[in-house]
């Protein structure tokens, strides 16, 4: 067999081996400088996400419909003015039946006048036609299986692993699957950033020791929140959990929420 | 040296163009990735937790009240509104901790006693309410109620 090794192929050779053990650090170097342009953060790391699980529930037979929670979340999150809420607070009427129709209840009436932030006008029926009525606060539900992170493109939104579903505000595109997704109605697009914006449990509070807005105000602790993986001493959620019925909204969904209620009437979804 | 396997030019393009694709792919995928991503299992970025931690928060809590106020807080905790925080009714308050000042704390009024107990068929009945019309014409509450202790009389 003709040996056709020239010096020409042995250079190109060592060429190539050489110019491919450089690419690794100039490829490794060029990398950290795009993720400089890419990631510009100061977020500190003494906070470890798996150490805790957060939950929320809410005991809607303390709701008096003062509306502080809603105006907090607003103030607290700077969410915009207008119809746009993290939570909030429905009135539901149940009326009387009409006699003779043989009906357990007459009509469910819901209404929220600007997420109950300021108050309710007085009831569209008279008080002797009223059955039931009462206030129901809203707000994400945590669902365990939640629909809204499932539709999500581009992986901006999640369930972090302490419990929130979160939303990464640098990667949504605002297209507004979730804000479909969602059987609760806890999203909204921002007319400010153009993006999803939900609940994020006060976030930024809760990392730091504090209760959501929502909870700090709340007069009658009809919100409990509490931390599954380090209950305190005497835990207000435990407790609750421990002495009360509990539902979910849609629990026909199969969304599974983590958010239970305490003291709602069938009518309330 | 003999070629054992001759690929028909047209489709040794072809084949070229995909490696091309693949290869740009995979190249823009190394650079464009962000380092957190899947940090945490998930499909998503793990730099977000700790940017939307890194928030300011515009309320500050009880216990920061607390530092200050304190004897207002140690009646607030002995009476009936103990399971208010001081920010239902004075508003957002990490700006008057930063800066203690009279006018950026909001000073409670009649509206904030009514906003509460005013007579509403929606609110529970263990909750007290009245009609502030036929309750009292003035509009202090505060001339016969003391907020941080209503069981006491001024």
């Amino acid at each position: 067999m003709k040996n056709n090794v020239s010096r020409r192929s042995v250079l190109g050779k060592i060429t190539a081996a050489v110019a491919g053990v450089l690419a690794a650090p100039v490829a490794k170097a060029a990398k950290t400088v795009t993720e400089k342009v890419l990631v510009t953060t100061e977020a500190p790391k003494n906070y470890d996400p798996s150490k805790h699980r957060w939950a929320m529930a809410i005991d809607a037979s303390r709701c008096i419909g003062c509306g502080f929670c809603a105006e907090a979340c607003k103030k607290e999150n700077h969410v915009p003015e207008g119809p746009y809420f993290r939570t909030w607070v429905e009135r539901y009427i149940i009326t009387k039946p009409a006699p003779d129709s043989g009906a357990a209840r007459g009509e469910t009436l819901v209404d929220c006048p600007n997420g109950g932030m300021h108050g309710y006008p007085e009831p569209s029926v008279p008080k002797e036609e009223i059955q039931h009525s009462f206030f129901v606060p809203k707000l994400c539900n945590l669902c365990k299986h939640s629909p809204c992170t499932q539709v999500c493109p581009v992986g901006a939104t999640f369930d972090a692993p302490d419990g929130a579903v979160l939303i990464d505000p640098k990667y949504c595109i605002g297209c507004g699957f979730c804000i479909q997704a969602c059987p609760y109605g806890c999203r909204f697009l921002s007319p400010v950033t153009k993006t999803a914006e939900k609940c994020t449990l006060c976030y930024h509070r809760i990392t730091r020791g504090l209760k959501p807005a929502c909870v700090e105000v709340c007069p009658t602790q009809a919100r409990i929140f509490g931390d599954m993986k380090n209950p305190v001493p005497d835990d207000p959620l435990q407790k609750f959990y421990q002495n009360n019925l509990l539902v979910s909204l849609k629990p026909h969904l199969g969304t599974e929420p983590r958010m239970l209620y305490a003291g709602i009437d069938k009518e309330v979804r | 040296m003999r070629r054992l396997f001759i690929m028909p030019p047209q489709l040794f393009r072809i084949f070229l163009l995909a490696v091309g694709i693949v290869a740009a792919y995979l190249i823009a995928r190394y650079f464009l990735t962000p380092p957190s991503f899947g940090e945490y299992g998930g499909w998503y970025r793990g730099a977000a937790l700790a940017e939307l931690a890194t928030r300011d928060r515009v309320y500050a809590g009880k216990k920061a009240c607390e530092e200050c106020h304190g004897d207002e807080y140690a009646k607030l905790t002995k009476h009936e509104h103990k399971s208010l925080a001081c920010e239902s009714c004075h508003g957002p308050g990490e700006a008057h901790g930063i800066d203690p000042r009279k006018d950026n704390i909001d000073r409670s009024s009649y509206a904030a006693c009514i906003r509460c107990h005013e007579a509403n068929p929606s609110r529970p009945k263990w909750h007290k309410q009245i009609v502030s019309k036929n309750h009292y014409t003035g509009s202090k509450c505060t001339e016969c109620h003391l907020p941080h202790s209503p069981s006491e009389v001024p």
